[in-house]
């Protein structure tokens, strides 16, 4: 466990116990209680906050959450069933029972709950949206945040998010192996982007980035420990993230300032994600498939492992944003790619590659990329340029800063 | 020096919104404000209540349940702390996290019966 995974243990305790116990009681009560098991949650930890804000939390706040949410939902249910004139047969008796645990039953349960929210009729960032509120225990106006929206439209997809979720009465069937398979690429996509969308998050300040980041890795670590979803692709993914979260800290100078790689401290990267990396990127090299995630942790490897930008295999990442680029046609690969070259062959070969590139409107790391070029080969007023055209398109105040900021580092 | 009761009221609608992340923090917010307290030598008996309970009233100490107030004036918990005057016990009180999320502190004088008024 990393020092900072530890330290988010006791950081994180509402959020992850909100998403662990929500997963739990969905589980047992079946999803289309969804609202009320919500509710219960919410009750039980609205009472732990008053008792504990005045004083020191029990030994086990995991468990005394488990038990004040389950007595709560049955409470609830037994009140819904009443009305409904439905016989509340299926309560369980078992009120005390079994202390909560990280592996187990209630491991499982998140993870029923994760592919649940991953139905193919949901579209990916309602998906997300989901797994997000009720796995990791955001609220509307935090995903919203996270995704630049508002809380408003964040509501409107949970709502029809969760009127798909209640429509079944059982989770997804973890013991059914074909369908674990089925389905895993979805929720390893889901993990995926909300990963990308902490670690390319225009706004450093915001501490949402740092928890999405969080959040993906717990899902990843989750997902790693089921035999049937521990597939090689799922183990590069998890690869990926530790490769990425490694760097999570360098990358924010102390103003809240994004560092670009070139002058990034390597000795800030955390060694312990890295290790992981490597194991969990072995670990994935069984079997024949190569998917995005092995050749996207590959790449992260290669920065990893080397001492500095000098000394770093850049014909060998050139190589893997080729088989990347041979899987899927996007912007940010083709100017990465192009990046390695510059990095490999020289700038001006960077530029070269960069210049047969064709960009949407709107995405400024095109010009970025050249104006780093421009700059390497003296040519400034060029590079001035390429980097007001970069802010002119930047998505965020704070990512046009950037720009403004590398600018006037040129003249 | 003298002690002044704090009684916060409105425990239940104010927590019932907040996130499980906007909890995290209220909670580390108010120990940290009830061990400010405590380093600073002010803070006295401190508790928090439940929302049940029962009421005894009249000759025949007639007992009925719970406080029957409305959700935004019942008391939540309590502090003592030792301040110099009112004006001194109140902006200590302004410093309370249970103000950031929409709770109210009624601050009570308590009168010391040793001392002439």
């Amino acid at each position: 466990m990393s020092r900072g995974a530890a330290h988010s243990r006791v950081d994180s305790l509402f959020r992850r116990e909100s998403g662990r116990i929500l997963a739990h009681l969905v589980a047992r009560f079946g999803p289309h209680r969804i609202d009320l098991a919500e509710d219960a949650v919410q009750d039980a930890m609205c009472a732990a906050l008053q008792t504990w804000s005045f004083g020191s939390l029990p030994a086990e706040p995991g468990a005394w959450l488990m038990r004040a949410a389950k007595n709560r939902m049955i409470d609830l249910a037994r009140r819904d069933a009443r009305t409904a004139r439905i016989l509340p047969k299926v309560l369980p008796e078992d009120q005390a029972q079994e202390p909560p645990t990280d592996t187990g039953p209630l491991h499982d349960d998140q993870l029923k709950l994760m592919f649940s929210c991953c139905h193919p009729t949901l579209a990916p960032e309602t998906q997300i949206a989901l797994i997000l509120k009720a796995l990791c225990g955001f609220s509307h106006a935090e995903i919203a945040a996270a995704f630049f929206t508002s809380a408003d439209a964040v509501e409107k997809r949970i709502v029809r998010a969760k009127g798909y979720l209640r429509k079944s009465r059982t989770v997804f069937d973890l013991d059914n192996a074909r369908q674990v398979r089925s389905r895993l690429p979805r929720v390893q996509q889901a993990i995926y982007q909300l990963f990308s969308e902490g670690y390319h998050s225009t706004d450093a300040t915001a501490p949402v980035r740092l928890q999405l980041c969080r959040e993906a890795l717990r899902l990843a670590e989750l997902l790693v420990a089921d035999p049937s979803a521990r597939t090689p692709s799922t183990q590069a993914l998890l690869a990926l993230i530790h490769f990425s979260s490694a760097r999570l800290d360098a990358r924010i100078d102390a103003h809240s300032n994004f560092v670009l790689l070139a002058d990034q401290r390597r000795s800030e990267w955390n060694a312990e994600h890295i290790a992981l990396g490597f194991q969990f990127l072995r670990q994935s090299a069984q079997g024949d498939e190569v998917t995005r995630f092995h050749l996207e942790a590959a790449i992260a490897a290669e920065h990893c492992r080397a001492e500095s930008i000098e000394a770093t295999d850049w014909e060998a990442i050139v190589g893997l944003y080729e088989l990347l680029a041979a899987q899927a046609v996007l912007p940010a690969i083709e100017i990465n790619r192009a990046i390695a070259v510059g990095q490999a062959r020289g700038p001006r070969a960077g530029l070269d590659a960069l210049a047969k590139i064709e960009m949407p409107v709107g995405y400024p790391f095109l010009d970025a990329a050249k104006a780093t070029f421009h700059a390497a080969l003296g040519e400034h007023v060029m590079a001035a340029e390429a980097l007001a055209a970069a802010s002119a398109s930047a998505r965020t105040p704070a990512e046009a800063a950037v720009y403004r900021r590398q600018a006037r580092g040129i003249k | 020096m003298a002690e002044f009761l704090y009684l916060y009221r409105g425990t239940e609608p104010a927590t019932a919104k907040l996130s499980p992340q906007q909890m995290q923090e209220y909670m580390q917010a108010f120990q940290r404000w009830i061990g400010e307290l405590a380093a600073a030598g002010r803070l006295g008996a401190c508790a928090p209540l439940t929302p049940s309970g029962r009421t005894l009233s009249g000759r025949d100490g007639v007992a009925s349940d719970g406080p029957y107030a409305e959700a935004k004036d019942l008391v939540g918990g309590y502090t003592v702390v030792t301040a110099t005057d009112l004006d001194e016990a109140t902006n200590v009180a302004r410093g309370c996290p249970f103000l950031t999320i929409g709770g109210s502190v009624e601050i009570r004088p308590v009168i010391d019966v040793a001392k002439p008024m």
